[in-house]
C-alpha cells in the first residue's frame, strides 16, 4: 500500500496504470472497454487510492459484469496492487521480473501504482502476449496446443488415441453439406411460442385503442375500422445437451459440428456438452469461421472423451443454468448413450427435475434398444420414466437423419403422469 | 438529492434505515451516486437487492418509483401512454387542442422518474423483460432522457438514482451492462446476517437469532437447489417468534421448515439427514467457512 506520506501519483501514471489494468483484464477474458476504463478513472477520483479495499471495489464496479468474472478480477487486482507484472510469464519468468523490481528497492505490497506504471516494457509485453494467446488457440494440426489442454484428469487417457481424435476434426465435404441441410431444417422447424408482447393482428383478440384512434383521425374522429392486437410468436428455446464422454467418442466429432450449426441456426439455441462435468458451448461456438469456432469450442471442453457422470452433469445444469431459467419452457434434447458411472438414483432425480422445467424432454440414444439381448444401460433405464420422447438407435453421425428428426420434432406439451420417485439420498 | 462525502457517511445513513451494507456494496453505491451511473445488482433471490432501493429512497426522503418488469412490458406501460378516451372525446367535440400534446400524455414510471428530481427509480427483475425492452432502456440509462416521437425529447434536470435488479434468468445485454456499475450481492456471513436480523427484528431474542443464523449458514453449504436467503431467515425467525419459541428446537424447525426451504427435494434431504443432528452441529463454535468477497490482502 502507499504509505500515507507518499505523494499522490501523477495523473498520467494513474491513467496509464488503469489502462494497463483494463488490458490485462481483457486478456483474461473480461470484456472491458474504454467506457469502463473511464468509469474506473472517475471512480478513482472519488475514493481514497491508498485504500486497497476501496480500489478493489471501484475496479470491481467498473470492470466486472458477471459473478463468474469475480475470481479472475481478484487475481489480476492482486497482481496490480502488489506491483507484479499483470501478465505473468511473458518475458522471462515471473520471479525474474519481480526480483528486478525488488532490486529497485520496493517490497511486497509496496508502492504498487508507481512501480507498475514505471515499467516501460509492460505495453510491449502485453501486446506480445496477445499474439501468443491467439497462437494458443488450437487448430486442426496443432497437437502441441491441444496437448496442453489435456493436462489434469485426462493424462491417464491414451495419448495416441487423443492424437488421432484431434486430427480427425477435419470435416469432409459431404459432411459439410449435410450440416448445411441440418441448419436449414432447424431454421424451418424452429419451434415457437407466443410471447406476452402484442402486435397488430387481424385475427387478434385484444382491442387496440391506440391504432383505432389513429385510424379514426382520417374519418373525423369516427372509428370505422377497429384494430386488434394478438400475441407475437417468438422462437422457443432449444437446449442441446450432448454426451462427449469416452463411450460416445465415435459421435462426438459430428455432434460438435451439429451443435455449432444448431447454435447458428436459431437465436434461442443453447449448447452444452458433458463427460465428467458440464461445459456450456453456446458462446465458444459463436462466430462465422466454422472450423475455428469448432476448435475453440473443442478447446474449452476439459473432459473430452473422459468418463461419464450424467447425473452429476445434469445436476450441475439444474443447479446453475436451470435455476436461471435456461430450461423453462424449452425443448430439451439430450444426446447420450446413458452409460453412467454415477448413481442411477441421482441420474433419475436430475432427469425428472429437468423434465419438470422443460416443455418437452427428448433423449436421443445412439445405442439401439436391447440389441444383441443387451439391456439398456442402467443409467438409461433409470432416466426412462422421465423422458417425453425416446429416440433409440439413432446414429448421430448420420447428420441427415438428425435433420429429419429435428424437422419432425413434436413440440407440443406432452401428457405426463406423475412418477413416484425415491427421495434423493443425502 | 443524496449527497454523501464519504462511504462511511452513506453506510451510516443506510444503517439508520436498517439496511446494512458491506464494504463492496457500500463503495459501489457511493460511486453510483457520485458518478450518476445506474447500478445493476445481481444475486441470489432474497439477498436484499430490492430492499437497497427502498432504503436509499428512505434515506433521502425521495419518492421510490418502481418499475416491475415482466415479459411483454413495453413503452406504454413503462414510459408513457396517451389518454385515449380523452383524446377521443376531444376529437368528437371538435376541440382545438393538439391531440398529441403533453395534456393528453400519461406518465408511466420511467417518465415519472425523470419528472421528479432526485427520485430513486427501481427497475426490478429486468431479466424478465425481453431483449427489445432492454434495448429501449439504453437511451434512458445513458442520457436520462427519452424521446417521444410526437412531442420531442424529455430530459431530466436532476437524473434519478437508478437501481436495476436481475435474477439472472437470462444474461443481460452487454450494451446495457456497459452503462451500469455492477455488483453481485453474496449471501451475508454469519456476523453480518446476525446484524441484519437484529436491525430488522429488534424484538427477537439474541439466542434465537444466533441459533437460526448459524443453522441457515450451515444450510447454505449443503448445495441445496434453492439456498435460503436473508429474507427467508427473517421469515423463519418471525415464525418461531409467532409460535412463542425462544430457541431453535428440532420439532418446531421440522414443522416450519417450509418457511425456509421451498423445494421438495431440499426438504426431503434435510429431513433425511436428521434435523436434530444438523441443528446440534450448527450450534458448535466454528471457523467461518465462507471466503468473504473482497480483497483479502494477506495472500502470499
Amino acid at each position: 500500500m502507499l504509505s500515507p506520506t507518499a505523494d499522490r501519483p501523477t495523473d498520467e501514471l494513474i491513467v496509464h496504470t488503469a489502462v494497463q489494468f483494463a488490458r490485462a483484464l481483457r486478456l483474461y477474458g473480461l470484456s472491458t472497454s474504454i467506457d469502463s476504463e473511464h468509469v474506473f478513472l472517475r471512480a478513482l477520483t472519488e475514493i481514497d487510492m491508498r485504500d486497497a479495499g476501496a480500489m478493489y471495489w471501484a475496479g470491481h464496479a467498473a470492470f466486472v459484469k458477471s459473478p463468474d468474472q469475480i475470481e479472475t478480477y481478484q487475481v489480476v487486482f492482486d497482481r496490480l496492487w502488489r506491483g507484479y507484472p499483470l501478465v505473468p510469464g511473458v518475458r522471462g519468468s515471473e520471479h525474474g521480473e519481480s526480483d528486478a523490481r525488488m532490486g529497485g528497492g520496493a517490497h511486497h505490497g509496496g508502492e504498487a501504482l508507481p512501480q507498475f506504471g514505471g515499467k516501460g516494457t509492460e505495453k510491449v509485453a502485453l501486446d506480445g502476449d496477445r499474439t501468443r494467446a491467439h497462437a494458443d488457440l488450437p487448430n486442426a494440426d496443432g497437437e502441441d496446443a491441444t496437448s496442453n489442454q489435456k493436462d489434469g484428469i485426462l493424462v491417464a487417457w491414451s495419448a495416441a488415441e487423443d492424437l488421432t481424435e484431434t486430427q480427425a476434426m477435419k470435416y469432409q465435404q459431404d459432411e459439410l453439406s449435410a450440416l448445411r441441410l441440418l441448419a436449414e431444417e432447424i431454421k424451418r422447424a424452429s419451434p415457437e411460442r407466443n410471447s406476452r408482447r402484442q402486435h397488430a393482428s387481424a385475427c387478434g383478440h385484444r382491442f387496440d385503442v391506440r391504432r383505432t384512434l389513429r385510424g379514426s383521425m382520417a374519418t373525423d374522429g369516427e372509428a370505422f375500422r377497429l384494430s386488434y392486437t394478438g400475441p407475437r410468436p417468438v422462437p422457443r428455446r432449444m437446449l442441446f445437451i450432448c454426451d462427449v464422454s469416452g463411450s460416445m467418442e465415435r459421435y462426438s466429432r459430428v455432434l460438435l459440428a451439429s451443435l455449432k450449426v444448431a447454435v447458428g441456426a436459431s437465436r434461442k439455441a443453447e449448447a452444452f456438452v458433458f463427460a465428467t462435468g458440464l461445459t456450456r458451448l453456446t458462446k465458444s461456438l459463436d462466430g462465422r469461421d466454422f472450423e475455428r469456432a469448432l476448435e475453440k469450442a473443442r478447446a474449452t471442453i476439459p473432459d473430452w472423451s473422459g468418463g461419464t457422470r450424467i447425473g452429476g452433469a445434469l445436476a450441475e445444469f439444474n443447479r446453475t443454468y436451470a435455476r436461471r431459467g435456461f430450461s423453462r419452457g424449452a425443448i430439451v434434447l439430450v444426446v447420450s448413450d446413458g452409460w453412467d458411472r454415477g448413481d442411477p438414483d441421482i441420474l433419475a432425480g436430475e432427469v425428472r427435475r429437468l423434465q419438470l422445467q422443460a416443455r418437452r424432454l427428448i433423449w436421443i440414444n445412439p445405442r439401439p434398444m436391447e440389441v444383441d439381448k443387451q439391456p439398456l444401460a442402467i443409467g438409461m433405464r433409470a432416466a426412462m420414466p422421465f423422458i417425453d420422447e425416446f429416440v433409440p438407435g439413432h446414429d448421430p453421425r448420420a447428420i441427415a437423419g438428425m435433420a429429419k428428426l429435428i424437422g419432425g420434432l413434436n413440440t407440443a406439451r406432452p401428457m405426463r403422469r406423475s412418477v413416484p420417485v425415491a427421495a434423493p439420498s443425502a | 438529492m443524496l449527497g454523501y462525502d464519504s462511504i462511511e457517511e452513506l453506510r451510516a445513513a443506510l444503517t439508520q434505515q436498517r439496511y446494512l451494507v458491506d464494504d463492496g456494496l457500500g463503495t459501489v453505491v457511493f460511486l453510483a451516486l457520485k458518478l450518476r451511473r445506474p447500478l445493476l445488482l445481481e444475486g441470489e433471490p432474497g439477498v436484499g437487492k430490492t430492499e437497497l432501493a427502498k432504503a436509499l429512497a428512505a434515506c433521502s426522503g425521495a419518492p421510490l418509483i418502481r418499475l416491475q418488469c415482466y415479459e411483454g412490458i413495453d413503452v406504454h406501460s413503462a414510459l408513457y401512454d396517451w389518454d385515449y378516451p380523452r383524446q377521443l372525446l376531444q376529437l368528437r367535440a371538435g376541440g382545438t387542442t393538439e391531440l398529441y400534446s403533453s395534456e393528453f400524455l400519461l406518465r408511466r414510471p420511467l417518465m415519472e422518474a425523470l419528472a421528479q428530481p432526485g427520485a430513486v427509480l427501481l427497475i426490478d427483475e429486468l431479466d424478465r423483460a425481453d431483449d427489445e425492452f432492454e434495448a429501449f432502456l439504453l437511451e434512458f440509462l445513458s442520457e436520462f432522457q427519452v424521446t417521444i416521437p410526437e412531442v420531442g425529447v424529455y430530459k431530466a434536470e436532476t437524473p434519478p438514482i437508478v437501481i436495476i435488479t436481475s435474477n439472472r434468468t437470462r444474461d443481460l445485454h452487454e450494451a446495457l451492462k456497459r452503462r451500469c456499475l455492477y455488483h453481485w450481492i453474496e449471501h451475508p456471513d454469519l456476523q453480518r446476517e446476525l446484524a441484519i436480523v437484529s436491525a430488522r427484528l429488534p424484538h427477537i431474542g439474541q439466542n434465537l437469532a444466533s441459533q437460526v443464523c448459524s443453522f441457515v449458514q450451515d444450510l447454505r453449504w449443503l448445495d441445496l437447489y434453492r439456498s435460503p436467503g436473508v429474507g427467508e431467515t427473517l421469515d423463519w425467525i418471525e415464525g418461531f417468534h409467532a409460535l412463542g419459541r425462544q430457541s431453535l428446537d428440532a420439532q418446531t424447525a421440522d414443522r416450519t421448515l417450509g418457511v425456509l426451504l421451498k423445494e421438495r427435494d431440499d426438504l426431503e434431504r434435510i429431513r433425511s439427514q436428521g434435523l436434530e443432528g444438523l441443528i446440534a452441529r450448527s450450534q458448535q463454535p466454528q471457523q467461518p467457512k465462507q471466503p468473504q468477497p473482497g480483497w483479502q490482502g494477506g495472500v502470499g
